[in-house]
This record gives structure tokens, sequence and C-alpha cells, in this order.
């Protein structure tokens, strides 16, 4: 009571509180809305998808949506491309990102800047733009409709943030210990894997991870260069319930549920560390 | 599907091998005449180039090949089989220019880009202003806003299209459960409806993009700058205006500059609620070039447009390069 009297300026700041918690809570529950509507839908019948009355919960859940889509669609094959289009670009990327990345944070040469210029320039190209061309690469190297195919793609595209976010990291860290550790008679690969990769380690998952969401969620070139669906990963796969004659809603947004959660997941864990990491990356540039 | 890995290996070694190559030749008359310092000299100035060589292979073979293979397409005549068919200078240009339909996409483009980057660039700031507040659930707010940024488009898409349906949409059934409307709404009885809801749902998908670029930007001003500017009597909007803004800015610039480029080739959503249609009415350069190549076998018009895009993206890229390079010289 005395403290309330003693600062009366508070009301104000405490209707400012009350306001930003409103704006807050609602923006909030607008992102989530979506995804509540997605998972109550994965939860219906189709009958009462499209009943007339609707309904805003589901009458029952019917976690069984959640079982059937394995068997109504190869599901599984699905996933398993995903896991292994994500995860072999990541590694691709990563194997050429790292060396690259290295070079333009360590060394001096003639094209540096060429090269960064390059790999900025190569961000104004999306896949979609170049599919045409994509598409003829991947017939004359015998990689249309395979998981390899997607593989380069993904970790070609994903080369300019993979290069940009290593050598902010790179750039970050001093390199007093691997000039040390030439001393000691390490060559430059030594230093590179024994000292600045454990240093640099929080960076190089963040890049990891950020690789492996994009090739996760990349659609257009899949839908493009994939004619076999088990080839297909889930971004395409799933709309295997949207069908050209009746769009069975519970299966896609069950289904979806699983294309989307893994990465979702993973996103909250790097969120912090790559946005710090953008913004560095672009203030030594 | 084996053998063409091994293609990309041997192509590989290869260009390694050249590389080394120039290296080797003064190895071998160095070597005698003057130890090993002038080799170690040679090898340093070769080895960064080693270095990068993985990461340009794999970019020269599947962006920058496709970029040129692109370029000569949108300057030949070429078959329905996507055959090349000799040089035909820019007739594929004049061709889709003199499309009636074009023009219509143009605009498309110009309106989904400039709507999606202005609107979700000035809701994005404006929630991080909020999240940039010290209040309990930040954190739990942070991780709800990274949903639309994690989620792939796709999805995304056929999320918004079955919210806003009107026969089973659940925004009808929601709204009409609160009372607010009576009868089902149908929210998309035009093109130009369909149209403003793409936009919105790429409004809702790059927000969480522009809003943690700004944070981190938000996160890195020093806070004596606003006791000073309180000390001086500052209210809310000049400190907004005089400080926050203009140190903010390169992020808003990064986040401004990236998304121009993410929005103009943005292609699942449209893809996926529309396709592009009715006859155009909701098509943007990249669905309509998809459409052109993949589904009407016009490859040298598809190219040709992608050439179009790119070189309205490479002005844009002029203007941004142009105007910083004259700030700086002030």
């Amino acid at each position: 009571m005395e403290k309330t009297a003693a600062r009366p300026v508070n009301v104000k700041k405490l209707v400012l509180r009350f306001f930003l918690y409103l704006t807050v809570l609602i923006i909030c529950l607008l992102i989530l809305y979506p995804y509540f509507a997605m998972l109550c839908t994965a939860l219906k019948s189709r009958a009462e998808i499209f009943s007339a009355e609707g309904t805003v919960f589901p009458i029952q859940a019917l976690w069984s949506n959640f079982d059937d889509i394995w068997y109504r669609a190869p599901m599984s094959k699905y996933m398993i491309n995903s896991i292994m289009i994500a995860g072999g670009s990541t590694i691709i990327a990563l194997l050429c990102g790292i060396p690259a990345a290295y070079a333009l944070a360590r060394m001096k040469f003639k094209g540096q800047t060429a090269f960064l210029g390059f790999v900025i320039v190569s961000q104004m190209f999306a896949p979609v733009v170049l599919l045409i061309g994509i598409y003829k690469v991947m017939m004359t190297l015998n990689l249309t409709d395979s998981l390899l195919g997607l593989i380069f793609v993904n970790a070609a595209f994903n080369q300019a943030f993979t290069i940009w976010l290593l050598r902010g990291t790179f750039l970050g860290i001093s390199a007093e210990m691997e000039q040390a550790a030439y001393i000691d008679g390490c060559d430059r690969f030594e230093s590179l894997v024994k000292i600045l990769i454990p240093v640099a380690a929080p960076g190089i998952v963040t890049t990891l991870i950020f690789v492996f969401i994009n090739a996760w969620n990349e659609y257009t070139v899949a839908l493009t260069v994939i004619s076999t669906d088990t080839n297909n990963p889930l971004t395409v796969g799933v709309n295997i319930f949207n069908g050209y004659n009746m769009i069975e809603w519970q299966y896609l947004f069950a289904a979806s549920i699983f294309a989307i959660m893994p990465v979702v997941i993973l996103f909250m864990m790097i969120e912090k560390n790559l946005v710090s990491g953008l913004a560095s990356g672009g203030v030594k540039g | 599907m084996c053998g063409s890995h091994v293609v990309i290996l041997a192509g590989w070694r290869e260009k390694c091998g050249a590389g080394l190559k120039i290296g080797s030749a003064p190895f071998v008359s160095y070597n005698y005449d003057n130890g090993g310092a002038a080799v170690k000299k040679k090898i340093q100035k070769i080895e960064p180039y080693i270095w990068i060589m993985p990461s340009i292979i794999l970019m020269f073979v599947f962006i920058l090949v496709p970029i040129a293979f692109v370029f000569r397409m949108s300057m030949s005549k070429v078959t329905k089989a996507g055959l090349i068919k000799g040089f035909s200078g820019f007739d594929n240009f004049s061709k889709v220019l003199s499309t009636p339909a074009f023009s219509m996409v143009l605009k498309n483009t110009l309106v989904w880009t400039v709507a999606v980057v202005g609107l979700s660039t000035l809701l994005g700031f404006i929630l991080a202003l909020l999240l940039n507040n010290e209040f309990k659930g930040r954190k739990v707010a942070r991780a709800i806003v990274v949903f639309p940024w994690a989620t792939t488009l796709v999805v995304q898409a056929s999320m918004w299209s079955f919210v806003i349906n009107t026969d089973y949409g659940t925004l009808n059934t929601l709204l009409k459960r609160l009372g607010i409307i009576s009868r089902a709404v149908n929210w998309t009885s035009t093109p130009e409806a369909w149209f403003a809801w793409e936009i919105a749902c790429g409004i809702f998908v790059t927000i969480p993009f522009v809003t943690f670029t700004v944070l981190a930007g938000l996160q890195s001003i020093d806070s004596s700058y606003y006791e000073a500017a309180t000390v001086d009597g500052a209210d809310y909007w000049q400190k907004l205006f005089q400080i926050t803004i203009p140190l903010v800015k390169s992020s808003l610039t990064v986040s401004t500059v990236l998304n121009i480029i993410y929005v103009f080739n943005s292609f699942p959503i449209i893809w996926n609620m529309t396709k592009g249609d009715p006859a155009n009415r909701t098509d943007t350069l990249v669905t309509y070039l998809y459409k052109l190549a993949f589904y009407n076998g016009k490859q040298g018009l598809a190219a040709a447009v992608s050439v179009i895009g790119f070189l309205i993206l490479l002005a844009c890229a002029l203007v941004y390069m142009v105007s910083t390079l004259k700030k700086g010289d002030e």
C-alpha cells in the first residue's frame, strides 16, 4: 500500500504493461490459430469436417488418423527420403562450405572479393527461376528422379548461407591459437580440424541445423525433378491426400504435422544463434 | 544414379588435379636451386584455391551452369521436348512481352512483392519492438513466433486454404460460433480476393524473419543511449525515431533486401492455393514461367521470363548498391 502511494506514476506504467501483454497475446493467438485449426482437423472424421454446421474442436479426437496415414500412403518412405535429402544436403553443404569459409576468413588470395561477390549474387537466383537449367543439368548427369540430385541442388543453393554464416563465425574467433599450433608443427588442415572447428562448434551447429531445415522444407525442385511417388520427400508427398477428386483434409493435416514438427523444434533450438550469426556475418562483410 | 555419382567425383578430381599441376611444375624447377622457401611460397599462393575448390565446383555445376543454360535457352529456338534448335535472338522476349497476360503477371508480381515485403517489414518491426521488452513469457512468445518461419511454405498454404474455405473452413465456423457472423462468408469470391489471401499468407510467413533480424539489432543497442535520452527528457517517439530506428537500420536493410529476393521468387504459396488461376489472374512471374516450362512445353519462353525476372532483381540490387555507395560518399 505504502509503495503504490509513494509512486503514483506507476499507474501509467501498469496500463502500458497491460497493453503489451494484450498485444503480444493477440499476436501469438493469431499465429497459432492456423496450427490449432490444423491439429483439430487432423483429429476429425471426414464426415465431421464436411458437416454443414461445422465444429471448432473435434467431437471425439480420432487419433487413428495419425495411424491411418502410414497405411494409406508411403509415408515412411517420404519420411526416410526427407531425412536422406536433408541429411545429405547438410553434409555436402558443410564439407564444401567449411573449407571455403575458412579460406575466406583466414587467408588472403586474389579473387577473394570476386568469390564472396559471387556467393552473394548466387542468392539472387532461386531454384525455381533456374529450374529449366537445373533439370537439364540433372538429365545430363542422370540425376533426375533421384535423391542424390536433390541433395546436390539443395547443398549448392545453401552454399551462400553456409559460407556467410561460417565466415562470420570464424572471423569472430581469434587466430592466435591456430598460429600457436602452426609453430608446434600443425598444418592448416590439422589446425582447422583440431582447433578452429571445436571452438566454432556452436556456429557450425547453427549452420548445420539451418541447412537441414532448408533442405527438409524444399518443395519446388522436388516437385519438378521427382517423378516416382516413392522418391518424394514429405513436402511433396503429403499432397497425395490433396488429390484432384477429393481432399482428405484430416489425413493431409495429420501428415503435415509429421512434416513440420521436427523442423519447428530444431528451429526453436537455433533461433537465437542463427539471428545473431546472420547479423554478425553482415556487420563484418 | 551410381554412375553419375562417379562422373561427378571424377570431375572433381580432374579439377583438383588441374589446380595442383599449376603448383607442381615450379616444384620441380625450384627444388634444386632455391631450396624449399620458393616452393613453399608457390604452394601458399595456390593453397586458398584448393580450399574453395569443392564449394566452387558445387556452385558451378548446380547454379552457374543452369544460369548459363537459361540465358542461352532464352535466345534460342526450343522444341517442345526442350531441345535447342538454333539461335533466335530476342524472339522469345518479344513473344513473351507481347502476350496480353504478361503485363498482368508483371503487375501481380509487383503487387505481391511490395505488399508482402512492405507490410511484413512494418509488422515484423513492431513485433520486434514488443518482444524487445522484458516481460514474463517472452521466451514462449519468441518460440511461437518461430512457427511460421520453420513451417514449410506448402503446408502453410494448405492450412490457409482450409481455414478460409467457404463451405467448411474453420474461420467461418469460428466466427459463427462467436456470433460475429450469422451466415458463411465467401472469403474468396473473386480472383483478387484469392490473391489478397495469398498475400496475407505471404506476410504471415515473412514476419518472423523480419522480427528476429530486427530483434538481434535491437539487442545490440547499448542501453546507455536510452538512459541519456531519458535524462534529456526525450519521450518514447523521440527515442524510437532518433535512437532505435537509426541503429537498427542495417538489420532492417539486410532483412528487406533478402526478403525482396525471396518473396519475388516465392513459388509454393501461390502454386498450392490457386496455381495462378483463373486465367493468370493470380500468377506471378515464377508460377507463370513454371507453367510455361513444365505444363505448356514452351521452355524458350519460360527461359525468357526467367531472364526478365532476373533483370528486374538485378535492377533493384543496382539501385540499392548505388544508393548505399552514394551515402558512403557523403
